[in-house]
């Protein structure tokens, strides 16, 4: 058997997760990196970059001061980023690798290239904020920060893309959201849409006991499309509290050009969930965890390894343990570096088979895929192929949109593989008494 | 010269207009390198898809005198792809392909976009090693590493680029294809094009394709760490390994900056109140790897190592090597203007420009640390500084000078792997001398008559 296959059974030791400890070759270019928030979190110092939402002003030299100018100044170069980069891969041009567009933030910074240069506005949606360059930089520059601060810039008023400002709208308004979700669910009818309430939001629990209460977070993308998720979540962890009347984190504002309101949304939904927030999305853990401290933050994967989770029971597929690997979130693993627990959930219910190239982004990459399809599914494309030779019952990912993202290319390919959230997959072994061999419907994955 | 919408319009019929750009993002983009100081604008770039569409653009460009740099990944660090005078940024990443990897013959055909570490991949995929393994490698391409003559990790007992280069396919800048070397291990047919080729800068002509040497996978390998109070307790050691008769595959070394900064992005519990650490490795049959690290680890000893220690797996070496691989960019963490220098003396007096170094960034008030390939004698001193801080980088030049001249005073070079590029040209005289200069413009007027190739460069 070759060595795709031979971490079958067991979380490979490849996988290093910086953020819990081991150190290990990480990335193509440079090696054991631990740095960017999951060196923060070994080292239990708060990520949060002060800049990161600072209003910038104009620098002393007449600069627009578009960019935190010590961020900016961080790069020197030397291309390291270059082949961890996936548009770098797809196009083979300079201007489309994180050391391009940061030598072209740089340029707009100076006044070389007027703020609407066309290649500019380009490349800063062509890139997929996966933040893989962050990882195998050894200089440490933080090239989501930049990329926040590019597109506040870029991206400010009539010059961001339509559907990221329906998006942003959307997700501001909780009532708008449920409704996409029953929406959604009418329109597919199916056992999905069979909950009385709306699903999309469970209903409010008293918090925990006050000194460690943890809170889920329902996260405004994933309670409108996957309201199993967090119901998966109330079976395997009962003791989480579902505090009511949540709003959005503020991910998909920072992503898309509006980090301040980004960061004020993180803040606000930080006061209205007490203790430790939980939360079943990589992208929102980032965010939060970038505004409210690393601490206070946890994925589920990462508070199940925590809690030292046991499976009631395994995964099985006619019969048999499934066979099932992991798409990392690009968030999770880049910004937190958490990429080890999820892997070990898995091998606990099921056969884990690792996927080569599992820490390069789906394609998903938030509102990309709808901003950008056609590049979404290039990204996406070859990971498919690599889906199909490994031949699994099921890919597992712990985010929404990466969840969305690979169901659909799975259900493009008629593969027999399905997408799952890591919580419903544990959910699924979790159920004693009830096989898990109907694997999940169409719908949901 | 062609007007730029011409030159655009021209180019496009040659390599297709998917394959050309004059948006001035794209030439910013591409008017820098890993080096800093240096940007200038291209007029054009272009990335051509084959050896025929190379030779189209160097012919059209002989024909209307526009500048032409070939660039490969942009990973050098002496300005090297900057294209001073605008013109052509000829980009060869397209041309990527492993065209034959053979076990009987051992050696690789490549284009020459392909990255180093592909390259060394697809040996390694049948049981073979590509003996070159610079620090950049899986940025850097083939074509790039040829053309400066990479070295590398493993220079000490495996040699540099050069000795692995069999045979190129080249296409000069009036547009001819030719064909250099070949197959053959021996070949001393005319004058060794080849090797001339090899380290050219982009001066003489394009290289579209390399036939390399490859070796035996060596069955076994292994790495260990010294740690001493100094650099220059570190050479002294490296002195004495060398003189114990053992050359092994590795042998690097940082000093106490480089150490923290690479301890920081690659936390692997490096020792930090060490002065110095050596690096060393072996390869080869396992008793003999095991023999050599058990001596090294006692000379070193006996050298007044603070601590000795060997990886205990291929994981945690491989850690090692990546952390050496990154001592530059992690260094930047310091101050992210960073200058790096390439100066190499004979090892035996390794020690005493060590000294030299720290004298000179003493008496210039400069933050410069240290590394390299310790067992080659070639060193990176590296001036780390505030980028707003012009005054101090004038500092560093005049640093960097004397640098050179206690390099080229000890019988040492002024760059031992990196090249000369732009950022060292002015140097060059003081190592060759003016004989040997005008017959370095003579050669590239042979090639280049109407030196479009990399002006500013090798033969200006
Ligand atoms: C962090 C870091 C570590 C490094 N470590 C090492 C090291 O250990 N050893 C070492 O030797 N170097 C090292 N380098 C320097 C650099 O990576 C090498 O010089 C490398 O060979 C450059 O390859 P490239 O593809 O990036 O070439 P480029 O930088 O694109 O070009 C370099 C030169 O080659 C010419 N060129 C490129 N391709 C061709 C071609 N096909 N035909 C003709 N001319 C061509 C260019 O015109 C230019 O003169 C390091 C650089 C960095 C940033
Ligand atoms: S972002 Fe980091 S890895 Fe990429 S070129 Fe800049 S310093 Fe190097
Ligand atoms: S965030 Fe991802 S797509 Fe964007 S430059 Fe970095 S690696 Fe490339």
């Amino acid at each position: 058997m070759n060595d795709r296959t031979n971490g079958e059974h067991a979380v490979p030791p490849e996988q290093p997760d910086p953020g819990h400890g081991a150190a290990g070759p990480r990335g193509p270019g440079c090696g054991s990196g631990t740095r960017g928030a999951g060196a923060d979190a070994a080292s239990g110092h708060d990520p949060v970059p002060p800049a990161a939402v600072a209003p910038r002003s104009p620098g002393p030299d007449g600069s627009p001061g578009i960019f935190d100018k010590n961020l900016l100044d961080r790069c020197i170069s030397c291309g390291f980023c270059l082949p961890a980069c996936p548009t770098y891969a797809l196009t083979g041009e300079e201007t489309s690798s994180p050391r391009g567009r940061i030598t072209l933030m740089r340029a707009l910074e100076t006044g070389q290239l007027p703020p609407d240069d066309p290649t500019l506005a380009e490349e800063s949606s062509f890139c997929l904020g996966c933040r893989a360059c962050e990882t195998v930089c050894p200089a440490g520059v933080e090239y989501g920060s930049l990329l926040e601060q590019w597109r506040d810039h870029q991206w400010s008023g009539r010059d961001r893309p339509w559907i990221a400002r329906l998006l942003m709208l959307l997700v501001s308004r909780p009532a708008l959201l449920r409704l996409q979700g029953l929406v959604r669910r009418h329109a597919r009818g199916g056992p999905g849409g069979r909950a009385g309430r709306p699903a999309a939001e469970p209903a409010a629990e008293p918090a925990a006991a006050p000194d460690q209460p943890v809170s889920l977070m329902l996260g405004c993308v994933e309670r409108g499309l996957y309201p199993k998720v967090s119901r998966a979540v109330r079976e395997l962890c009962p003791e989480v509290a579902v505090p009511s009347g949540q709003g959005c984190c503020g991910a998909l504002h920072a992503h898309n050009g509006d980090s301040v309101t980004g960061a004020a949304m993180a803040r606000a939904l930080g006061e209205k969930l007490p203790g430790t927030v939980l939360t079943t999305a990589g992208g929102c853990a980032a965010h939060l965890a970038h505004h409210l401290g690393r601490d206070r933050v946890r994925e589920l994967s990462e508070y199940l390894g925590e809690a030292g989770y046991a499976p009631a029971g395994q995964v099985t597929v006619d019969g048999r343990r499934a066979r099932a690997t992991l798409q990392d979130s690009c968030h999770l693993r880049n910004g937190l570096g958490v990429s080890r627990p999820p892997r070990e959930l898995i091998a606990a219910v099921a056969d884990y088979v690792e996927l080569p190239g599992a820490d390069r982004c789906c394609g998903a990459a938030g509102t990309y895929a709808m901003l950008r399809p056609e590049d979404s599914r290039a990204v996406l494309d070859p990971k498919l192929d690599d889906i199909g030779r490994l031949d699994v019952d099921y890919v597992v990912t712990v985010n929404p949109g990466c969840l969305r993202q690979v169901q659909q290319g799975l259900r493009r390919r008629r593969s027999r593989a399905r997408a799952i959230h890591l919580a419903e997959f544990l959910a699924l072994a979790g159920r004693p008494g009830r096989p898990s061999d109907g694997l999940p419907g169409p719908g949901e994955g | 010269m062609a007007t730029d919408t011409g030159l655009a319009r021209d180019l496009a019929a040659l390599v297709g207009p998917g394959h050309v750009r004059t948006d001035a993002g794209a030439l910013t983009a591409y008017g820098r390198d890993a080096t800093p100081l240096f940007h200038a604008l291209p007029q054009a770039v272009v990335l051509p898809g084959s050896t025929e569409e190379v030779a189209a653009v160097l012919r059209y460009a002989t024909e209307h005198r526009v500048p032409v740099v070939p660039r490969g990944a942009g990973s050098n660090l002496c300005a090297a792809t900057v294209p001073l005078t605008g013109g052509i940024v000829l980009v060869l990443t397209r041309l990527n392909k492993i065209l034959e990897v053979s076990s009987e013959e051992l050696l690789a055909r490549v284009q020459t976009g392909v990255s180093t570490a592909a390259l060394a991949d697809a040996a390694a995929a049948r049981g073979l090693l590509y003996a070159p393994d610079p620090g950049s490698r899986t940025v850097s391409t083939v074509g790039g590493n040829v053309a400066t003559c990479a070295g590398g990790l493993r220079g000490l007992k495996y040699g540099v680029t050069r000795n692995y280069v069999l045979g190129l396919e080249a296409v000069l800048p009036t547009g001819e294809i030719i064909r250099t070397g070949g197959r053959l291990w021996k070949d001393v047919a005319g004058y060794d094009l080849t090797r001339l080729l090899t380290g050219s800068e982009g001066t003489l002509a394009v290289i579209t394709e390399a036939i390399v040497a490859l070796l035996p996978a060596p069955e076994e390998s292994g790495t260990g760490v010294a740690y001493f109070d100094s650099l220059a307790d570190a050479s002294r050691a490296v002195a004495d390994v060398i003189s114990a008769g053992i050359v092994p595959a590795t042998l690097e070394f940082l000093d106490r900056k480089c150490i923290a900064a690479v301890e920081e992005f690659a936390g692997l519990g490096l020792r930090q109140d060490a002065g110095a650490l050596l690096l060393f490795g072996d390869d080869g049959a396992p008793p003999t790897v095991a023999a050599n690290l058990a001596r090294i680890q006692e000379v070193c000893a006996d050298a007044g190592a603070l601590e000795t220690t060997l990886a205990e797996d291929v994981a945690r070496a491989d850690a090692l090597l990546a952390a050496r691989r990154c001592s530059l960019p992690a260094l930047s963490r310091l101050g992210s203007l960073t200058i790096l220098e390439d100066a190499t003396v004979p090892r035996h007096r390794q020690a005493e420009m060590v000294d030299r170094i720290d004298e000179i960034a003493a008496r210039h008030d400069l933050l410069i640390a240290t590394f390299g390939h310790a067992g080659d004698g070639n060193l990176h001193p590296t001036c780390v500084l505030d980028p707003e801080d012009t005054e101090g980088a004038d500092r560093a030049h005049r640093a960097f000078a004397e640098i050179f001249a206690a390099a080229i005073a000890m019988d040492g070079t002024i760059t031992g792997e990196h090249g000369v590029g732009a950022a060292k040209l002015p140097y060059l005289a003081d190592k060759i001398g003016a004989d040997q200069m005008a017959l370095l413009r003579r050669v590239k007027t042979a090639f280049d008559p109407a030196g479009i190739l990399n002006p500013g460069k090798l033969g200006s």
